[in-house]
């Protein structure tokens, strides 16, 4: 009988124990999957040509990237517009945010290899993006 | 090699380029720390001290070579010896002295270099330090810690040699990219390595327990220091990178969840578990697979954060190469996770615990809460920064996440978090009557209700606000709480002033009011983030003798001023501050081009008051002198930088209190709390 005692008491533990993490475990599944379908935490990536070919999208976040259309860049105001390409189709870019200064940076030096992701709403043909970044050519992978 | 002058000091070192004595003595280091592993192996087997020793004596040597490799490629950067691809990469003449230094660690290999540096120095020191500790422990500790090291030094002489030479050395390099000039990269990133690398200390440890099949607390009492070393460089180091992203990045914030700041934010995460879990270790000699599990998950995830930088893996701004350091990464980390994980589980029986928990309303089940939510939080921000991956993997479908998740997700447990740093104290060891805690609870409580309707009042109508306000009030007066008892006794005990009291009260026990210290310092940084909460943004095209307006400022552009150095275009700006008829001041944004490296960059203005930052920059320059200027106004933002500089005031107390010796705690809790028992 008192074999039994410490191993009953040991294997309610185990159950509490076993609750007690299942408990915790199903709080934060809830609170990591609540979170990732609220509007704006996740965005997909798409091509030009997916984004073009799709025609209407729901007006959920997108990521696109391409290269920019060299010579397409206009600002006026705050409002920056440029167009960008997968190499078959183009996309016109709408933004009130300022570009990154590794864009002008890009821009400066070969208008035609600057590449962005811009992320963004689609509507009326064009993204109006909430954010453009700007892959910094080549300075941080030289390897001449 | 060119060393013709080129208008200034060439060399403060008073040397040429020792670039070719680098390659070999990074060969050199490589086979000390492999002999080191195997003598240290031998003696800790055989329990040959005379093995042991001369395997720790190699470490010290590895340590030695590596230092003389990194001073080495220094000499190449200050002679500016181009021939070295890595110094034509990451430096130009016309980059000035300190900032040579941070050149050093501006790309992936000298990054490695520097962390191979601090590893195998500290180790070095580490081991001869720990001479003290038990002979198998230390063995196996210099085994393990030089098989880190090799790991390391193999990189640097395989995939990632700093020294590699170009056919024909340009006559200039392509300079350093000018965001990493400025005093925060100076210091950011060896913090940062510091930080990780500090904590491969207590991991090396923590394995050798178990392979000397030890189940005490030596490993954690020999490291105590280490691990608090480490941790607090590792603060220091994510708070140095806010800061500078705030001053230096121009979009006005301090923390963007980009996946290079979660890498160096998950291993901090479970390294505070670890911190407080040991702890228990020590007082009631329980959770002692638990330690030695955050230990191999904070050292893992510690190498999993320059996996993620190194490899390319994920995009973001810190990502520099895509070169094929990466493919070594992953292979290590699922050695050192799988082999951590099977030695654990075969000691399982030897290290289960000594006490059990006595009830759920004591202090150790405040730790052990505060344990669980600390890895959840880690937990979240990694599943946020690898979803990307794992649905890509799953569905085919790419997809980024972003802050908003972090912020969904992180806050609510980072303000349980807060709560509980002002519960915890509050709670006894063992167990605790729910009514003597209801009534250490209510002046905190009541302080706490104070505050959110006196903001509710004032004007706050943000629920998330008043939480993180209501609870903020609430642990520091918890906290608070906690010193005015301790003076309290000292004062009535020994007459001394309340100044005397309270100093009396944290030097006799600087590992508890040093820790509460940390806390305090905690509460004011994220009172610093909840008033994120009422950040404005605005931007416009300004013509010379135009204005805009934002919060309660008037910000007038008066005109811009251009000029020449010999290593950028300057553009500076001059915008005119007022509140009223009142000149608040005037901030002078730029917006440059750099030379040599041929890159636009703009430099923030900063007017920064207790109350609130006003923040400036100018993100667009037309050739008739029309600017873009976007300005911020960012209330409470100083309240992080003042509570970074507490943690690391509270971190010294603690340091410098003594280390722990074998006790554990006998008596319930006294309600008069007797501050000068520990």
């Amino acid at each position: 009988m008192d074999q039994a005692l410490p191993y009953s008491a040991s294997r309610s533990r185990r159950l509490k124990l076993l609750i007690g993490g299942g408990v915790i475990v199903a709080a934060l599944a809830t609170l990591i999957v609540w979170a990732l379908s609220r509007p704006g935490s996740t965005s997909f990536y798409m091509t030009v040509s997916e984004l073009r070919a799709s025609g209407p999208v729901a007006s959920s976040e997108l990521r696109v990237n391409g290269n920019v259309v060299p010579g397409s860049l206009s600002r006026s105001g705050i409002e920056t517009t440029f167009a960008i390409t997968d190499g078959s189709r183009n996309l016109a870019i709408v933004t009130d945010e300022p570009l990154p200064d590794a864009f002008s940076t890009a821009y400066r030096s070969d208008p035609s290899a600057v590449e962005v992701v811009a992320q963004g709403s689609y509507a009326g043909g064009h993204l109006q993006a909430s954010q453009v970044l700007a892959k910094c050519p080549s300075k941080f992978k030289a390897r001449a | 090699m060119p060393l013709e002058v080129q208008g200034q000091s060439l060399n403060p070192l008073g040397l040429g380029s020792l670039a070719g004595l680098g390659r070999p003595s990074l060969l050199a280091a490589l086979a000390f720390a492999a002999a080191s592993v195997v003598l240290c192996f031998l003696g800790a087997r055989r329990a040959r001290r005379d093995l042991s020793d001369a395997g720790i004596r190699a470490a010290v040597a590895a340590a030695g070579f590596t230092s003389w490799a990194t001073f080495c490629l220094l000499t190449a950067f200050f002679a500016h010896d181009f021939s070295v691809a890595y110094v034509a990469s990451y430096s130009s003449r016309s980059l000035t002295g300190a900032y040579t230094f941070s050149a050093l660690w501006g790309g992936m290999e000298g990054s490695l270099l520097l962390w191979a540096l601090l590893l195998t120095v500290l180790g070095a020191i580490a081991l001869t330090r720990a001479s003290s500790a038990s002979t198998d422990l230390v063995a196996w500790a210099g085994a393990v810690f030089s098989s880190i090291s090799c790991f390391f030094l193999f990189l640097l002489a395989v995939p990632a040699d700093p020294f590699a030479r170009l056919v024909a050395a340009p006559t200039d390099g392509q300079g350093l990219n000018p965001l990493l000039q400025s005093p925060g990269m100076l210091i950011h990133p060896p913090l940062l390595y510091l930080g990780f690398v500090g904590f491969s200390i207590p991991f090396a440890f923590g394995i050798a327990a178990l392979l000397s099949k030890r189940s005490d607390d030596e490993w954690l009492r020999a490291t105590r220091r280490w691990t608090l070393l480490a941790w607090s460089s590792l603060s220091t180091g994510i708070v140095l990178g806010g800061a500078w992203a705030y001053t230096e990045l121009g979009w006005g914030g301090y923390w963007a969840w980009d996946p290079v700041e979660n890498a160096s934010f998950m291993p901090w995460l479970t390294a505070t578990a670890f911190l407080h879990s040991i702890v228990i270790q020590e007082k009631r000699r329980m959770l002692k697979v638990w330690n030695l599990s955050l230990i191999l998950l904070t050292y893992v995830l510690a190498v999993f954060g320059t996996f993620l930088t190194r490899s390319g893996i994920l995009s973001s701004i810190h990502t520099f190469s895509e070169g094929d350091v990466g493919k070594y990464f992953l292979p290590y980390l699922a050695l050192v996770l799988i082999a951590g994980i099977a030695l654990i589980a075969t000691r399982l029986d030897a290290l289960s615990s000594e006490n059990r928990l006595d009830s759920l309303l004591s202090r150790e089940s405040a730790f052990m809460a505060n344990n669980v939510l600390f890895l959840a939080a880690a937990f979240t921000v990694l599943w946020g920064t690898v979803y990307p991956i794992v649905n890509e993997w799953l569905t085919g479908l790419r997809l980024s996440v972003g802050p908003p998740f972090f912020n969904r997700a992180f806050v609510p447990i980072g303000l349980a978090i807060i709560a509980l740093t002002g519960l915890g104290p509050l709670i006894s060891w063992r167990r605790m009557r729910a009514a003597s805690l209801l009534r250490l609870l209510r002046v905190p409580l009541a302080v706490a209700a104070v505050v959110v309707a006196g903001l509710g009042f004032g004007g706050v109508d943000s629920f998330g606000a008043l939480l993180a306000f209501g609870l903020c009030a609430f642990t520091a007066t918890a906290v608070g709480s906690e010193f005015v008892r301790g003076s309290r006794v000292h004062r009535r005990r020994e007459g001394l002033s309340w100044p005397a009291a309270l100093a009396r009260t944290v030097a006799r026990n600087r590992r508890r009011y040093g820790g509460y210290v940390v806390h305090l310092g905690v509460v004011l940084i994220v009172i610093g983030f909840a008033g994120g909460w009422a950040k404005v943004e605005r931007s416009r095209e300004l013509d010379a003798g135009e204005s805009m307006r934002i919060g309660d400022y008037a910000l007038s552009y008066e005109g811009l001023r251009s000029s020449e150095t010999p290593e950028k275009q300057v553009n500076d700006a001059t915008i005119k501050v007022t509140r009223g008829e009142e000149l608040v001041t005037v901030l002078h944004p730029q917006r440059n081009f750099h030379l040599a490296s041929r890159q636009t960059q703009s430099e923030v203005a900063i007017r920064t008051t207790p109350l609130e930052d006003l923040y400036v920059v100018v993100t667009a320059v037309d050739a008739d002198s029309a600017i873009v200027l976007r300005a911020f106004v960012n209330p409470l933002t100083w309240w992080i930088w003042v509570g970074a500089f507490v943690m690391v005031g509270g971190m010294g107390v603690l340091m410098s209190g003594p280390s722990p010796v074998s006790v554990t705690v006998p008596a319930p809790r006294r309600l008069s709390h007797a501050a000068a028992s520990s």
